[in-house]
């Protein structure tokens, strides 16, 4: 075999480690475009619109008297119980209210309720009062 | 003693081992699927738009009517699934771009409890029948309606809440 020449074999060297880095790094870039979860997913799954919904839907009725979200004290009634048993069969999310004051006005605007809500991504609670009336 | 012979002989044997890393690195890799990071995003931008219209449709147009449209829609007995339908279609269909090939489906529903803690789900309306083949995601809205809704319990008006539920997906 020929005896290889060996000339600039240190420049040669030099090149061809600094083209391997550059191909490295092109890599990493690459994969850096591919997640396994992205961040739209994570967004989505975020339940911001569901937390929302639950609270606008529970002060709306709670404005309206006791007797339409306290499912302990009033058995039959009625929009706490649609929300717990609706969320979990459709939104696979429980969601509990309680700790239920109704405004009584005119002798007090005084409202108040604890409000539970859990997607199994997101664990929410809320103890919201003193809103002001509808 | 370091000396600066055999340098190539180096070198081939760097390049060596990159390819046999290469090599095993493509052999790994290849057995995992990534999803790229962009793949969902236009799915978010439906559910808000989704979301977005059903919200519009639950506040009432004015001061002097005290009922949302969407209240009204489930209240009336049937529901007006027809109502429902134009409104929806025209919130979410509604763009400055003439093109036609673009269009936002749906297909509504809307879930109410009955009184032995079952649950019923009432078809409202859609812009085309699902076969099952659709990319669809859901968009849902809480909303209070005074109805005696059949099956669940004792008549009287107090409020309820029922679960409206609208699949949607791009044709």
């Amino acid at each position: 075999m020929a005896r290889l020449k060996d000339d600039a074999q240190w420049i040669v060297l030099m090149g061809f480690l600094v083209s391997f880095g550059l191909f490295f790094l092109a890599m990493v870039i690459n994969q850096s475009t591919v997640v396994g979860q992205t961040t739209a997913e994570s967004a989505i799954e975020f339940p911001k619109n569901d937390i929302r919904d639950v609270r606008g839907a529970l002060i709306y009725s709670l404005s309206n008297g006791t007797s339409n979200v306290d499912e302990t004290n009033y058995p039959n009634n009625f929009v706490g119980r649609d929300i717990t048993v609706l969320s979990l069969s459709r939104k696979n999310a429980i969601a509990h209210v309680d700790n239920i004051i109704a405004p009584d006005p005119p002798f007090t605007d005084t409202a108040n309720m604890t409000i539970h809500f859990n997607n199994g991504v997101t664990d929410y609670y809320e103890n919201c009062s003193n809103w002001t009336e509808l | 003693m370091v000396n600066d012979q055999g340098q190539l002989y180096t070198i081939e044997a760097v390049a060596a081992g990159l390819i046999m890393l290469l090599t095993a690195y493509v052999a790994v890799s290849s057995t995992s699927v990534y999803t790229s990071g962009d793949a969902h995003i236009s799915d978010m931008q439906l559910e808000v738009v989704g979301y977005d219209a059903l919200h519009m449709m639950d506040i009432p147009p004015n001061i002097t009517v005290t009922k949302s449209p969407l209240q009204q829609i489930v209240e009336s007995n049937p529901p007006d699934g027809i109502r429902f339908g134009d409104m929806f279609d025209k919130i979410v269909n509604n763009r400055t771009s003439l093109s036609k090939s673009d269009r936002i489906h749906f297909n509504a529903s809307y879930t109410y409890r009955k009184s032995d803690d079952s649950i019923q789900i009432e078809y409202l309306n859609s812009s085309r029948f699902l076969t099952g083949g659709e990319h669809t995601v859901r968009a849902t809205k809480w909303v209070i309606v005074q109805k005696n809704l059949p099956g669940s319990g004792p008549a009287s008006n107090s409020n309820r809440a029922v679960l409206v539920e609208v699949l949607l997906w791009r044709d």
